[in-house]
């Protein structure tokens, strides 16, 4: 075989190889060099960044690991941290589950099946600033839910009070972003066989236990896959909590990524933001993996 | 969808029951208040943008504005250049779609229909990007545009649209489920690459690439504060310029007005949503999984 490489034949073929090969190339290089300067630099740039200290005049000097050392001693970090592990499991609590009880029942209605799923998406095409120059005035102490509330002769109810802040987020970001995952399960639910519910109904299961023995079951890996994408995402909020709350009252919603947008543009502290962002990153790419690795596990089981 | 008589969770015989039929009567009480709870908003915030400053604060608030003020719309104007605004939104728009979908349509093309030398690892260094959440390089991104000294220009957005892992996998999958016959045909009658992918891949794959586009733009419609720190002023994109100029927390401009600026947002993504309804809930099944 290695004799045939020095025939004339194998040598054109070598040559279409690389031309070949070439063409193909070309075709991913600007791509590639994108992904490079605008991704791949700044992914890597943020951990370097994190053991200097970054001043745009005099230039960056390298601090080892001080950056680390003063986040981890910032009194605010654990409160950050709190707040956002308690928010995200608040809008797993309030938020989580709506989705999922509205695809079913959205599915069952027998008229108006897809003014309701047109209905229900609405809010997610808003434009956040535009939802949170909304809620703003309905949280208003003499907004309409106030107005409403005094109306029935109930005293008003502060939105924007250190214990009720949290709840008024979820409130409204559940409110805008059911509409989507609804879509999602609906597209789940016409997934599933029709002969399942016909054979338990004829085993003699009621419309509940069909839910809990056939829907909820089939729908799981949905479930799960958005559930981990929700917490993705819960971890990193903070725009509505800066624009409706401004982090407070009193630090009441100050997240984790709020925490780091304001040590990099309010403090102009970049190698402690990057530091946060390296800190971030870890613990997100362990809790990825580690979801994989119990979703595989599950699987096999 | 289902439009067929075909049984679903629930039966005919399941509705002779009277429990049943009470749980679904409530049911679907349920659901007509919550889709009231969704359009409520949208009329309260376009009859606000409409009322007098007295009649807002009316109690009870009367439904309907009494005179309908068009006039709230002009103040509103002298806050914000809505119409400047709106330019640089849609030059973002067509900037960054024209850029990130000729970049990766043709990268997603190669993946898909070309050779490549380590064609796994190009694909890895491209989708590994996926799992990396945006949020931690947030900051070093900034300086990178800072440095790259593109801060302040149209290219800030125009270059990096291109770096867009998901729009890639959409991009790579849909290609694959064309038939390569067809492009094998094409080479044998003598068509570059560019020829097949330019004249074969890109018509048909139209239905992606207009689900591309609606996702690029409800993202750079709905971007308010990373376009506040890359851009200013007469730079801002709509979002960006509400966002620094209107609805910042304290506030003092009057509601009415603020909400006239809201309605003139709220209105052109609405419209879109309405005309391309169905591309927008079909792409959402293969949007949602970007969370």
């Amino acid at each position: 075989m290695e004799l045939q490489l020095e025939t004339p034949v194998a040598k054109r073929k070598m040559a279409r190889k690389t031309r070949v090969y070439a063409t193909g190339t070309l075709f991913l290089l600007p791509a590639f060099a994108v992904f490079l300067i605008f991704l791949w630099v700044p992914i890597f740039k943020g951990i370097s960044y994190s053991f200097y200290n970054v001043d745009f005049v005099s230039g960056n000097t390298f601090v080892g690991w001080d950056n680390y050392k003063e986040v981890l001693s910032n009194p605010d970090l654990y409160t950050a941290i709190k707040n956002t592990l308690v928010y995200m499991g608040l809008a797993v609590v309030i938020g989580f589950w709506v989705p999922i009880a509205m695809a079913i029942s959205v599915s069952v209605l027998k008229r108006f099946q897809s003014v309701a799923r047109i209905i229900g998406y609405l809010p997610s095409i808003i434009p956040a600033i535009v939802l949170y120059g909304m809620w703003q005035w309905f949280y208003d102490p003499v907004g309409p839910i106030n107005s409403f509330l005094n109306f029935i002769g109930l005293p008003s109810f502060d939105f924007y009070s250190k214990e009720h802040a949290v709840f008024s987020l979820i409130i409204l970001e559940t409110w805008q972003n059911f509409g989507s995952a609804t879509l999602i399960y609906i597209a789940g639910l016409a997934a599933i066989p029709k002969d399942l519910y016909e054979a338990a109904e004829l085993d003699g299961a009621g419309v509940w236990a069909r839910i809990r023995y056939v829907t909820l079951p089939s729908l799981k890996g949905l479930i799960l896959l958005l559930l981990v994408l929700q917490l993705i995402a819960t971890s990193q909020a903070f725009q509505s909590q800066l624009l409706m709350f401004g982090g407070g009252p009193d630090n009441a919603t100050l997240t984790y990524l709020l925490l780091t947008t304001r040590e990099a543009f309010t403090y102009i502290n970049f190698g402690n933001a990057s530091a946060m962002g390296s800190l971030m990153f870890a613990f997100l790419v362990i809790f990825t993996v580690v979801t994989l690795k119990l979703r595989r596990g599950g699987d096999e089981t | 969808m289902k439009t067929t008589q075909e049984r679903d969770l629930m039966s005919r015989y399941d509705f002779r029951k009277p429990g049943v039929r009470a749980v679904y009567g409530i049911m679907v009480v349920c659901i007509v208040l919550i889709s009231l709870s969704m359009l409520y908003p949208f009329v309260n915030t376009f009859l606000n943008s409409l009322k007098s400053t007295k009649e807002f604060f009316a109690f009870p608030a009367p439904f309907f504005p009494s005179h309908w003020l068009w006039g709230n719309y002009k103040e509103s104007l002298t806050y914000l250049n809505v119409g400047l605004h709106f330019k640089n939104t849609l030059l973002i728009f067509a900037g960054s779609a024209l850029f990130s979908l000729t970049v990766l349509g043709l990268a997603a093309f190669g993946l898909a229909h070309l050779r490549v030398p380590f064609k796994k690892w190009v694909a890895l260094y491209f989708l590994s990007t996926l799992l990396i959440p945006s949020a931690s390089y947030l900051i070093p991104n900034f300086l990178n545009l800072k440095n790259l000294g593109l801060l302040n220009t149209y290219w800030a957005y125009w270059l990096p649209s291109g770096a867009n892992a998901f729009f890639l996998l959409l991009l790579r999958n849909f290609f694959e489920g064309i038939h390569k016959e067809l492009f094998e045909s094409a080479r044998i009658d003598g068509a570059s690459e560019l020829r097949s992918f330019l004249g074969i891949a890109v018509p048909l794959s139209a239905p992606i690439l207009v689900t591309l586009l609606l996702l690029g733009f409800s993202s750079i419609w709905n971007d308010f504060y990373w376009s506040s720190l890359v851009m200013q002023e007469d730079k801002l994109p709509i979002a960006g310029a509400i966002y620094t100029k209107i609805i910042y927390a304290g506030s003092t401009i009057n509601w009415n007005v603020r909400f006239a600026i809201l309605s003139m947002t709220l209105l052109p993504p609405l419209f879109v949503f309405l005309f391309f309804q169905k591309y927008i809930i079909s792409g959402l099944s293969v949007g949602a999984v970007k969370g």
